[in-house]
């Protein structure tokens, strides 16, 4: 007990790590995917061509890979990111790929018939995306994304391979420094609340958007 | 369909037109510090400027550099590194960084030495500069307690344990007559509180480990493990610099030459090791 106690102060450095990661991902990737969600619908042909290529490129090759292409990659050809810099671009550009699946996905489903009942009404195509299509779709998508979210927080820990001393790095130097796999214990405890926490704040957002069902 | 063809090809000019233009200024960009490196070697200036060089370290690798209890980066390897500051007249930093990517650290100038219980070895002489050798290493390998294995010649069928991309590893292979024997059953570790535990628990036969770090895990769970007689052979540990920073390796040699010569190394070792264990 005692010494789970003398963890807990560096395992919180390495949570403030993580969070930070975890936020500043959030905050970024979502307003972007949802843009790149609708920019793969557009009718402009290559603004659609490039989202479809993007995504294929960011969902289609591991994060890890990623990371160390955005710090070592661009650092062989002169571009010097600082690391915690290149993990937040690595972490928004993928996840922003997921997230723009999930909202192409959500405002496929809106029934054409929804269109056709705008257009009557006579909206043009902006108002009709703002006012009558994307409520809904954020009220599909929401599953999804709670999804994604969890996902987020288990992927924080892949940060560990540009040397950042996030949560499970903490946990791994203790390890190494006194022999006992207890830290990995107490960070799987950190992880275990972390996404409960997001997995009740995703409950009580859908039971709040649950109207006009 | 010729539209399309059209756009295609539009977008892939632009995409070969932003690229290219990116190239040409990264060369720019990579040509003035060359420049200045092959015209005169401005290393040790350059961190007497600065005020202090940057120490790369893996803060996972007790005993030579590790995190205490406070979160803080200590070790043997730190106490040596910051005596040699304070003899240089400059001030020290320590950054983690990827063990695996020490060149890359070390070449884009984000780190000036690695300093982390490096072993020398004719591969890494081609990738960086050391100092003199301040630690004599060997390779050894340790046993469970109650293992009846004795000799190298009895880890044939066994199962060994080492940590990939270690120096243990390199030494393992250059001992090829052994290695010929027991290379199929060498399992690769990340780390080697994992290989020690995997010991422990019966799943692995031994694990080769260099002394330093051996005796650090052993004196953790006394009575658990022994240290064979044999040995996978010798090495030195010394600080890593660029290949092209002649003028700080020599400045950082005549510090090292100095701790050895006024006992400071000494108190170092004897602090961490109870012993002096430098390479005098």
């Amino acid at each position: 007990m005692d010494y789970i106690l003398m963890l807990l102060p560096s395992m919180f450095s390495g949570l403030t790590v993580t969070l930070k990661l975890f936020f500043l991902t959030l905050i970024a990737a979502l307003p972007l995917g949802m843009l790149m969600g609708i920019a793969r619908l557009s009718r402009i042909k290559p603004l659609k061509w490039f989202m479809e290529f993007y995504v294929w490129l960011f969902r289609g090759t591991p994060l890890l890979l990623q990371l160390l292409f955005m710090y070592f990659g661009l650092m062989t050809i002169g571009l010097r990111l600082e690391r915690e810099i290149a993990a937040y671009l690595a972490f928004v550009l993928n996840y922003a790929a997921y997230l723009a699946e999930i909202f192409r996905s959500g405002i496929q489903s809106i029934p054409q018939g929804q269109y056709e009942a705008a257009d009557v009404l006579g909206l043009n195509r902006i108002q009709t995306m703002k006012n009558i299509i994307l409520p809904q779709v954020i009220k599909r998508v929401l599953p999804p994304i709670g999804n994604e979210v969890i996902n987020l927080v288990k992927d924080t820990a892949l940060i560990y391979i540009l040397a950042i001393s996030e949560l499970s790095r903490v946990a791994r130097t203790h390890v190494m420094r006194d022999g006992t796999f207890v830290p990995f214990i107490v960070a799987a405890i950190f992880y275990l609340i972390m996404t409960g926490a997001v997995q009740q704040f995703f409950k009580w957002l859908e039971s709040k958007f649950d109207y006009y069902r | 369909m010729k539209r399309k063809l059209a756009l295609i090809l539009l977008l892939c000019f632009s995409l070969a037109l932003v690229l290219g233009g990116c190239g040409t200024g990264e060369k720019d960009a990579d040509k003035t510090p060359d420049k200045g490196q092959t015209q005169a070697d401005t290393s040790w200036e350059d961190i007497k400027e600065k005020g202090y060089f940057v120490v790369g370290l893996d803060d996972a690798f007790p005993p030579m550099g590790f995190r205490d209890e406070n979160n803080e980066i200590v070790g043997f390897d730190i106490d040596l590194a910051k005596e040699a500051a304070k003899k240089l007249g400059v001030d020290v930093k320590f950054q983690p960084i990827a063990w695996d990517a020490k060149v890359e650290e070390l070449d884009s100038g984000n780190i000036d030495v690695i300093w982390n219980g490096l072993s020398v070895t004719e591969e890494r002489k081609t990738q960086m500069l050391f100092t003199k050798p301040y630690i004599k290493n060997r390779q050894v390998i340790v046993v469970n307690a109650d293992s009846t294995i004795a000799t190298k010649a009895d880890l044939v069928g066994k199962k060994i344990g080492i940590q990939a991309g270690s120096s243990a590893q390199d030494a393992v292979m250059a001992d090829t007559a052994t290695y010929e024997l027991i290379k199929d059953n060498l399992l690769e570790f990340d780390d080697n509180v994992s290989a020690m535990r995997d010991l422990q628990g019966g799943g692995i036969d031994a694990v080769v480990v260099d002394i330093i770090v051996g005796k650090y895990y052993v004196s953790q769970h006394p009575g658990q493990y022994k240290f064979l007689e044999e040995d996978f052979g010798a090495e030195d540990f010394a600080v890593g610099l660029r290949l092209t920073d002649k003028a700080f390796q020599a400045e950082l040699d005549k510090a090292l030459d100095e701790m050895k010569a006024d006992g400071t190394a000494t108190r170092v070792s004897e602090k961490w090791f109870g012993e002096d264990i430098i390479n005098k």
